[in-house]
């Protein structure tokens, strides 16, 4: 699963650098193209994201919604989905996929990926965000 | 105090985490629970000219009912064992005071179950909700409705007790920046009010569930306007400032103020820095009853600062 997140992570690595070239081959790129967007290339050790995770219960488990939404299933799940939960407004709105490279995104500063969220929490140090995103994509 | 030796260490980070770091070392350097009296004796301001009657009184903190996870399966079975010590206690405490996290999720039937394990302490309780008692994580109605009558605005007020002033403040309820904790214009002005015809000699007991002073931002472990409040009590000789939220026993001196987090009766969570950031601390079950516990605080006549005297269950 480890390996997977990785190629998941570089696949989405080209297909941004592809974006990039095919903008800059277009004769006509489109104005609002969206930015290329840095995505995680670490490789997450899912053994040291379970205990990081640990961290994450105060608020959060797997299977139950707590402070914050049960987690299983979330790598690759739409944002604001889970029924029971009741979501901040921003986070209804954002329209966010919960790529591992947006959950490194969100884990890294969540009030700046989406302003008005309720989460806080954030981990700074981007192999543990890694570790954690490889733990919770085995969490289907 | 780094994480993977990925974290931020700069010269203010460093130093902002000596500040507590050094007060903490001699704390536990003077030898445990005498140290606690014999470092304030040193540094807090006598109360000689305040009118004080000898009392004591308790601070129990973030009970967590409704937690179930490893970190302690049985936070109700917790507080119940604090409470026999509570009442083991060779002076009864005139009241007690909970910093909140009375509950996990603020739910009806977990708001009934701690009122009902509450009830158990025949002394009355003042409490301060904490960020896991407001509803949605928005809505402090149902706690107030319980645990606040008589307040003001979303939760605060204040009471004298043998001459001393305590101030229950709310922090939870509006987070600031990297989620710590935030008073409000409102609340200041009422805290400027409130102390505003009292002596400078009056002894003050400040509550919050947040620590009002930058224990470790990044984790929230703060509020962002605490120092304004704290400037409306700079003139008092003797202000003793009482937290929640970290679930261990913190401390720092800043000239006559003196700011104390305590720990929790359900689980204990990492020293400040160390590992992916706060939440519950998984140790072996036989060590939890070392990590968590109360506090016991002596007022003495006229003279003196408060003497705290933390407890853990094992002890």
């Amino acid at each position: 699963m480890t390996q997977s997140i990785n190629l998941v992570a570089r696949v989405i690595g080209v297909v941004a650098i592809l974006s990039i070239a095919m903008a800059g081959l277009s004769a006509k790129p489109k104005p609002k193209a969206a930015k290329p967007v840095a995505v995680a290339t670490l490789a997450g050790n899912a053994v040291r994201g379970k205990a990081l995770y640990q961290s994450c219960t105060g608020c959060h488990s797997i299977d139950e919604n707590e402070v914050g939404p049960k987690h299983r299933g979330v790598v690759g799940r739409h944002s604001a989905i889970i029924p029971g939960y009741a979501y901040s407004p921003a986070l209804k709105q954002s329209g966010i996929v919960w790529t591992p490279a947006m959950i490194d995104r969100w884990l890294t500063n969540p009030q700046k990926l989406v302003p008005g969220a309720k989460m806080f929490f954030s981990v700074s140090n981007p192999q543990s965000r890694a570790d954690i995103i490889a733990y919770l994509a085995e969490q289907k | 105090m780094s994480e993977h030796g990925g974290d931020r260490v700069d010269r203010r980070g460093f130093l902002e985490c000596m500040g507590w770091a050094g007060t903490g070392a001699l704390y536990t350097l003077s030898g445990g629970i005498a140290a606690s009296v014999s470092l304030e004796t040193a540094l807090a301001a006598p109360l000689k000219a305040a009118k004080v009657k000898p009392f004591s009184f308790v601070q129990i903190s973030d009970t967590h009912i409704g937690f179930k996870k490893p970190a302690n399966p049985d936070p109700l079975g917790t507080l119940r064992e604090t409470i026999a010590k509570i009442k083991a206690l060779p002076v009864q405490p005139d009241f007690v005071l909970h910093t909140g996290d009375i509950t996990h999720l603020a739910t009806p039937e977990q708001f009934d179950i701690a009122q009902s394990a509450l009830s158990e302490i025949k002394v009355p309780i003042y409490f301060v909700p904490g960020e896991h008692d407001i509803l949605d994580g928005t809505n402090p109605q149902p706690f107030l409705d319980r645990f606040g009558k008589g307040s003001k605005g979303e939760g605060w007020y204040s009471f004298d007790a043998n001459g001393v002033h305590f101030i229950g403040l709310i922090n939870v309820v509006h987070l600031g920046d990297m989620g710590q904790g935030t008073l409000g214009a409102d609340q200041i002005k009422w805290l400027r009010d409130d102390v505003a015809h009292l002596s400078a000699s009056t002894p003050i007991v400040v509550m919050s569930h947040f620590p009002l002073w930058s224990l470790r931002p990044d984790w929230g472990w703060g509020t962002v306007d605490g120092a304004v409040a704290l400037a409306a009590l700079k003139r008092f000789g003797s202000v003793t400032v009482l937290n929640g939220h970290i679930h261990q026993v913190q401390q720092k001196i800043e000239g006559h103020i003196i700011f104390h987090s305590a720990r929790s009766t359900a689980y204990p969570q990492p020293a400040p820095g160390v590992g992916a950031g706060p939440g519950p601390l998984l140790v072996p079950p036989e060590q939890l009853r070392s990590m968590i516990g109360l506090r016991s605080v002596q007022v003495r006549q006229n003279a003196g600062p408060l003497a705290l005297i933390d407890t853990t269950l094992a002890g």
